[in-house]
């Protein structure tokens, strides 16, 4: 019998003439694994929410829910918490308590369950997580990751059937997501739990679940297997597409009549027996690229650190040490690396947040310290913070514009230049919302919008793309190309290995708080065997050079041609 | 160093600190007052070492303190010393001057004992059957404080990184920056708390009677320990009801300091005012014999 059953479910917001669930009919069996996906707004959310009735969003709503062949309303709210665990996708603001053995306890608390099965229970799940060892932590201490492990492991003290999680990595940086998910995995396989989840970042979860679902505008487009759905990305042109997982998106646009591969493994062995008998393509390195490069080097240096020191407090282990870098005009330059190697950092010092202690940073040849505040950030520099909602400051995006401009500047004026960058950042719709109302990507342009507002030259973009689905990246990249296209240049870091190699001029691993190795992105992943992108890792056995899908695929099909021709 | 007392169950360390401390304000007895203040001063340096070495030096001044200003206001008793502007200054004043020194001096300790002892989550561990909800907000507040902290810390640097920085400029902006900070804070607060609320409404908050997590257990060295301590407390409040502790500062110094039966408390003060050193003396002792086994 299905653990959960939806039945023409149509839900729509209070204040939306659209609905945001459309007759939507799902079943989910006992003991599965099911993926949601479909990009921002799509109803992945509002979805989940209503398998839950203390979480169910009001507005007008028909159709109905089941669980186990009862509508769950007939539950009360303490059974369906016994029954359903749920995790949001925030890690920090989910936490109630400050230590992590009471968080692990709360629900059990709220429950009334007796001290001894409590103590029992609480320790089962510290050990089946791995907890043990910072049980007794305050949880400001604790990393993202933890943090959201902290989350799961008190979701599962109650022992629920039914396990639902939406976009529980999205703030997660790459490992900690991949580590989320293979402990999703070692529920649903180990515990037998019936796993629902929403994600964005499928590479890792298609390889594990038993079902994908495909969501688009409230409805359900595809639910099936995910090898199924993966050859079904092939024949619809969906927005989905670019989210699959690499080995998918290539195999859709190369002309083959073999299975479709999920993970990297299947990858290379599709790849290998698609081109079995085909000669291997000459070795040659991309030149095109190489000249590139070359442009870049006549260009003017527009930010120059040398030999940068910096740490936060007198006693503190540096943060960066001896930095050096030369970035040119009109670069998107990327900065990579792990977590806390300091590349948010290295952004502070350069937007004078922070200042080194010794070492010397140049803009435009000018000592940095030595611009004035307007000089500095009336259209020299701006910086966007990892968390775009640190900027808002007031009720509406237009308004919170605004605000940004000089009260002299007339309101005419003010309204032109309003006009032009909400173009820019494709944000004309979104003016009259509240900041906070706005999803993560329409978020992170709006804030956007605000920092250009000043014409700054230099962009500087931390972590400009978590969280967000691979819709709003390419919107993403979309608006930085044009920016780049006039003369402004982009530092960003990331923890995107797929965006930068596809996006950035050049690339810069940032390791032991300095830069060592910085080359355009063709040069710099092929050299990498780990730390390189799912097509590079895919194709690296036949086409070395490739590091994008588009690489891998045109390489796939002058081959294939080239054969019959 | 490690306390082994401080590993006993809260309702214990609890209960000792009560009895010691009232034990001490109760009576005036000179030689237990000595005896409280010598035992709090070794487990106050058990515990915090070189801090408390420093306290003394800040102790000094209180206790020469308390034990001139009561001869100064207070003129009973028979044998004068000397006149101060006319006003008679008595040895008597001066002893009890001394001894309530010595029983504040004692308090004063033993209550920094019970501060490194007892700590918040111990209280809280106890007092939450009588206020259940108690431990929950306490652990709420604990969560948010430095939660708050950092978040103002992650929007004063997106502020500063678009050149709002509320440390530079002149007054007005300064005022003004600051104020989008503290804007920006509340309606993070806010939006924050919403999720909060859904997290702790999806795990059954608010469902029923909520039961806590039982950090600490009752063993039967607890049982052990409590016992040896009720018995102690017995004796001495039954030393109490005797009259043994009956002493007279004036009008002229009456204290019976030797009788049988004041040794049988006097050991019984000395056994309860060192419990946690003898406790952690036995602890040591073990060690020592096993690792000679090895």
């Amino acid at each position: 019998m299905a653990a959960l059953e939806i039945k023409n479910l149509t839900f729509c917001y209070p204040t939306r003439e659209i609905p945001a669930l459309k007759d939507v009919s799902l079943s989910i069996d006992s003991g599965e694994f099911v993926v949601i996906c479909g990009k921002s707004g799509s109803g992945k959310s509002t979805l989940l929410r209503h398998m839950k009735t203390v979480l169910t969003p009001h507005g007008k709503r028909s159709g109905n829910i089941f669980l186990d062949g009862r509508p769950l309303e007939s539950y009360d709210l303490g059974a369906q918490a016994e029954i359903i665990g749920f995790v949001l996708q925030d890690p920090d603001s989910q936490i109630v308590t400050d230590k992590v053995w009471h968080e692990l306890a709360f629900g059990l608390e709220s429950l009334g369950t007796p001290p001894d099965a409590m103590r029992l229970r609480v320790a089962e799940m510290a050990s089946f997580f791995g907890i043990e060892n910072w049980f007794y932590r305050d949880v400001v201490e604790l990393s993202g990751g933890q943090k959201q492990l902290l989350n799961l492991a008190a979701a599962m003290t109650v022992q629920p059937d039914i396990l639902i999680l939406d976009e529980p990595t999205a703030q997660l940086d790459p490992i900690a997501g991949q580590e989320f998910i293979d402990i999703l995995g070692k529920i649903n396989r180990e515990l037998g739990t019936t796993v629902i989840l929403s994600e964005h970042r499928l590479d890792q979860v298609f390889a594990i679940c038993h079902r994908a679902i495909v969501m688009d505008t409230g409805r359900i487009v595809a639910d099936d297997t995910p090898h199924k759905v993966g050859a079904l990305m092939r024949e619809g042109r969906n927005d989905m597409f670019f989210a699959m997982p690499a080995p998918v998106q290539i195999y859709a646009k190369v002309k083959n009549t073999l299975p479709c591969p999920l993970t990297i493994r299947e990858g290379r062995l599709w790849l290998s027996r698609l081109l079995e008998d085909r000669q291997p393509i000459d070795r040659q390195p991309p030149q095109q690229k190489k000249d590139n490069h070359q442009d870049a080097r006549e260009q003017m240096t527009v930010i120059s650190m040398k030999n940068v020191w910096f740490r936060y407090e007198k006693g503190a282990p540096d943060v960066i040490k001896d930095l050096s870098l030369d970035i040119k005009e009109g670069e998107l330059f990327c900065i990579l690396g792990g977590n806390g190697t300091g590349k948010t950092t290295a952004l502070s010092l350069m937007s004078r947040i922070n200042k080194p202690y010794r070492g010397k940073i140049l803009l435009y040849g000018k000592q940095l310290m030595k611009y004035s505040a307007s000089e500095l950030f009336d259209g020299l520099l701006g910086m966007l913070p990892q968390n775009p909602q640190a900027l808002f400051v007031k009720n509406s995006v237009r308004l919170d514009l605004s605000e940004m401009l000089n009260e002299k500047i007339p309101k005419k004026e003010k309204e032109e230049r309003i006009a032009k960058v909400a173009a820019l950042t494709e944000i004309e719709d979104l003016l009259d919302a509240h900041p906070y109302d706005l999803s993560g990507g329409e978020q992170q342009r709006a804030a956007l919008a605000k920092l250009l507002l000043q014409n700054p030259k230099i962009l500087l973009l931390d972590e400009p793309t978590k969280g967000l689905d691979s819709f709003y990246k390419i919107k993403l990249a979309d608006i930085l190309k044009r920016l780049a296209a006039e003369g402004v240049t982009v530092v960003l870091v990331s923890h995107d290995i797929e965006f930068c190699a596809r996006h950035a001029t050049r690339c810069g691993l940032l390791f032991d708080g300095h830069i060592i190795a910085k080359s355009p992105p063709a040069e710099f992943f092929t050299g990498n065997s780990f730390y390189t992108t799912a097509a590079n890792r895919m194709a690296r056995h036949i086409f070395p050079e490739a590091v994008t899908n588009e690489d891998v695929i045109k390489l796939c099909n002058i081959l294939i041609t080239r054969e019959k021709g | 160093m490690r306390d082994t007392f401080s590993t006993l169950h809260p309702i214990i360390i609890f209960t000792y600190f009560i009895g010691v401390i009232a034990v001490s304000i109760i009576t005036m007895h000179p030689i237990l007052l000595i005896l409280s203040l010598a035992c709090s001063a070794v487990y106050s340096v058990y515990l915090n070492r070189l801090k408390t070495l420093k306290f003394f030096l800040f102790l000094l001044p209180v206790f020469l303190f308390i034990t001139l200003i009561n001869p100064l206001f207070n003129h009973t008793g028979n044998t004068i010393l000397l006149y101060i502007s006319g006003n008679p200054i008595t040895l008597e004043a001066l002893v009890y001057g001394l001894f309530s020194a010595v029983a504040l001096l004692s308090v004063i300790l033993w209550f920094s004992c019970y501060n490194v002892v007892m700590t918040t989550e111990k209280f809280i561990f106890l007092f939450e059957r009588i206020i259940p909800s108690l431990s929950l907000i306490f652990s709420m507040i604990l969560r948010l404080v430095p939660k708050y902290n950092q978040q103002i810390k992650i929007i004063g640097n997106a502020q500063k990184g678009i050149g709002r920085d509320p440390s530079r400029g002149s007054l007005s902006a300064r005022i003004k920056n600051g104020l989008a900070i503290l804007s920006i804070l509340v309606t993070w607060s806010l939006e924050n708390a919403i999720s909060t609320s859904d997290s702790m409404r999806a795990r059954g908050y608010g469902t029923g009677k909520r039961t806590s997590f039982a950090r600490f257990r009752f063993d039967a060295r607890d049982a052990l320990i409590l016992g040896a301590m009720l018995l102690l407390f017995a004796t001495i409040i039954a030393g109490a009801l005797g009259g043994l502790y009956t002493v007279n500062y004036f009008p002229v110094i009456k204290i019976d300091l030797v009788s049988p039966l004041s040794f049988l408390v006097y050991a019984a003060h000395t056994l309860l005012f060192l419990l946690p050193m003898l406790i952690n003396i036995q602890e040591e002792l073990k060690w020592r014999r096993l690792k000679s086994k090895i």
